[in-house]
């Protein structure tokens, strides 16, 4: 396959005349809407009052907790799942591993309604469950098992690969100069694939934070209790636009946040580039 | 005083292994400070053989010392994991943990890495292996021999009372190759613990092993000092196996017992070799002992443009240059013997000023001289085993 030399001019080549105007349609297509919102935004006056209104900051708070409580679990059980799935060449690893990611070709409605027909009062352990005085839909918990659904394999997928990207012998290695196995995964394992495990990680956060039709579906949508950013900002629609656009600004703020932290994270000072 | 008495106890064991269908079966003894060299062709059973002793696959049965420990004995039900089994262990691609820096890398093994013992440990091999500019570098910044230096300065960190070196210097150029071979040297005759060396190159055998064992599929072939082994190989496989270039199948025509040499007749071909002891000796079947077969090495034949009929050389064949190939640092010349019918082939090497000095090219009429004492006689294997190739 030939590489494109730098110095060649694009001008008449395929990657240029395509791929140019490919990348300035994408550009507008993606920046446009973004570009909107800030200008509208902009010209709102009460903009800093829509911010801060009550509403908004417990929706605010309520999304960070929840999809804080998320990841917690999401990265405490995931990551020795998908250290499994690395490793494992057994069969049943394969089904586990297509089942992986089922959550990211299910409609998250569809997510949504399944949950509600397995936790719900009348689900299929939702009944057992409520006789031991435990329920789960349109609670907090809930909103957290939504999240949890559809964010999980950005986490697991990404991780899985970030560990089998980590060269065995490393391990064995590791285990010769008499480093017992369970160090070694702390001191080698892990520490090679983190930068792919956060990458992950922001994915899933972002994922979680946007999460709406499993949670609509399954946790409702309560102030204080079920009503997270996406949420607030359906309901702020029907009222005012201009509340609406505030919590669209602040979400977007938080995204970029995210993109630009993880990104820090997942740099490696330990490699070129 | 005790840690020093336990690295200076011999390693030895033999391990039954199978991976898929290959099936192996070695046995091994080596003493403090000696190198044992497993050779062979890749695929032959050598890195399997290090691994199963690392404990980095479990063999079918076996038993296997360590620093005069057994870590692993199939009868006994004893298996001491990896991690426990006090080695150091060598690969081609050197395996530096990429995120972590130099003096980290090297003091990995180290009970307690940040103690002021592992800090002069540390600092001691940095010094002994040139790496004391280096510390504060990641991997990524060194050059292979620099990485090939810092992973052994890792392995022999934890002072390991084994060290098993899987094809460590393949990958570097031939100068720097020297060079860690002399430092491996230094480093053994500092701390001499036993060490198994995986080669498939026979220089590297030669020149650090105390002594070789040949393996090839799986089985041990010879086990032996390196010159006897890879110098004048006694079977036709191991032959092969170690690279002689020239091997003939000839018929004995008359013994010169007063100069210890015999003429050998073969295809439009005659040579004197030395003479054999065992064929002096008369002992066995008449005429079955008339046929041997007789090796020259490649680098061991001289090649003249004209007849050196005044010189002491026993052998001065005539042939027809048919191929010139390069082969680094010189190159490969392939003569096609004069003969009336079926002329036998003869490979030699020369390096490249000879070439162009005499201005070979194929088609060239050219001899090759040898001496009588370059010739060896090869043990071909009996009819009865399965054929080599």
């Amino acid at each position: 396959m030939a590489r494109l030399n730098p110095t060649t001019r694009l001008t008449n080549h395929p990657a240029g005349i395509l791929g140019g105007s490919g990348a300035i349609l994408y550009v507008l297509f993606i920046g446009l809407p973004v570009l909107a919102l800030l200008i509208r935004a902009a010209q709102q006056s009460d903009f800093l009052d829509a911010v801060t209104s009550d509403t908004a900051l417990t929706a605010l708070r309520l999304s960070l907790v929840t999809s804080i409580i998320s990841m917690a679990v999401v990265v405490a059980l995931g990551t020795p799942f998908a250290y499994l799935l690395a490793r494992s060449d057994q069969l049943w690893a394969g089904v586990v591993d297509s089942m992986v990611e089922l959550p990211l070709v299910l409609p998250p409605v569809v997510a949504g309604v399944a949950m509600l027909m397995a936790f719900g009062r009348n689900g299929l352990i939702g009944s057992e469950m409520a006789s031991l005085g435990i329920t789960i839909p349109f609670t907090t918990t809930a909103v957290v098992f939504a999240q949890i659904f559809v964010a999980s394999p950005f986490f697991i997928r990404a991780a899985k690969l970030g560990f089998q990207s980590v060269d065995r012998d490393y391990e064995d290695v590791a285990q010769t100069l008499g480093v017992s196995p369970w160090r070694t995964f702390f001191r080698i394992t892990l520490p090679l694939a983190a930068p792919a495990m956060f990458t992950g990680l922001g994915l899933a956060w972002a994922r979680a934070l946007s999460e709406f039709g499993a949670t609509m579906m399954f946790a409702g949508n309560l102030t204080g209790e079920t009503q997270t950013m996406p949420l607030a900002i359906m309901s702020a629609m029907e009222t005012s636009l201009d509340g609406a656009l505030a919590l669209s600004m602040v979400l977007l703020a938080g995204s970029i946040m995210l993109l630009v932290g993880l990104g820090l994270l997942t740099r490696r000072r330990w490699q070129r580039r | 005083m005790i840690l020093q008495n336990i690295t200076e106890t011999a390693a030895k064991g033999w391990v039954e292994c199978r991976v898929g269908d290959f099936n192996l079966q070695t046995e091994w003894e080596v003493q403090p400070g000696q190198v044992l060299v497993l050779f062979g062709p890749s695929g032959a059973g050598k890195s399997t053989t290090l691994r199963a002793i690392a404990g980095l696959l479990r063999p079918v049965r076996g038993h296997v010392e360590i620093g005069g420990r057994i870590v692993y004995d199939s009868d006994e039900g004893t298996w001491l994991p990896t991690h426990e089994r006090q080695l150091g262990y060598l690969t081609q691609q050197y395996h530096l943990f990429p995120h972590l820096k130099v003096a980290e890398n090297i003091s990995f093994g180290l009970p307690d890495r940040n103690s002021a013992s592992a800090k002069e440990r540390v600092n001691e091999l940095s010094n002994l292996l040139q790496l004391d500019e280096l510390e504060e570098r990641y991997p990524w910044e060194l050059s292979g021999g620099q990485q090939q230096r810092v992973a052994l300065a890792r392995a022999l960190a934890p002072r390991p009372a084994m060290l098993l070196l899987d094809e460590p210097f393949a990958s570097l150029d031939s100068e720097l190759r020297r060079n860690l071979r002399r430092e491996l040297r230094v480093m053994l005759a500092q701390s001499p613990v036993p060490v198994m060396l995986v080669t498939h190159d026979r220089e590297e055998a030669l020149a650090l092993g105390d002594s070789v064992q040949v393996i090839n599929e799986g089985r041990t072939l010879v086990t032996g000092e390196p010159l006897a082994v890879l110098g004048q190989p006694g079977q036709g496989r191991i032959a092969r196996l170690v690279g002689v270039e020239n091997l003939f199948n000839l018929t004995i025509a008359e013994r010169n017992p007063q100069d210890g040499t015999m003429s050998c007749i073969g295809q439009g071909l005659r040579l004197e070799v030395p003479l054999d002891s065992r064929i002096t000796e008369g002992a066995g079947p008449e005429g079955d002992q008339d046929r041997v077969t007789v090796g020259i090495r490649a680098s061991d034949i001289i090649l003249a443009k004209e007849d050196l009929s005044g010189s002491s050389a026993r052998n001065r064949l005539q042939g027809e240059v048919i191929a010139v190939e390069s082969r680094p640092p010189g190159y490969a010349i392939t003569l096609k013997l004069s003969s009336d019918h079926d002329p036998e082939m003869l490979r030699c090497h020369i390096t490249g000023t000879a070439l162009d000095e005499m201005g070979i090219r194929v088609g060239q009429q050219l001899w090759a001289v040898f001496k009588a004492s370059s010739c060896f006689l090869v043990d071909e294997e009996q009819p009865t085993e399965s054929s080599p190739d």
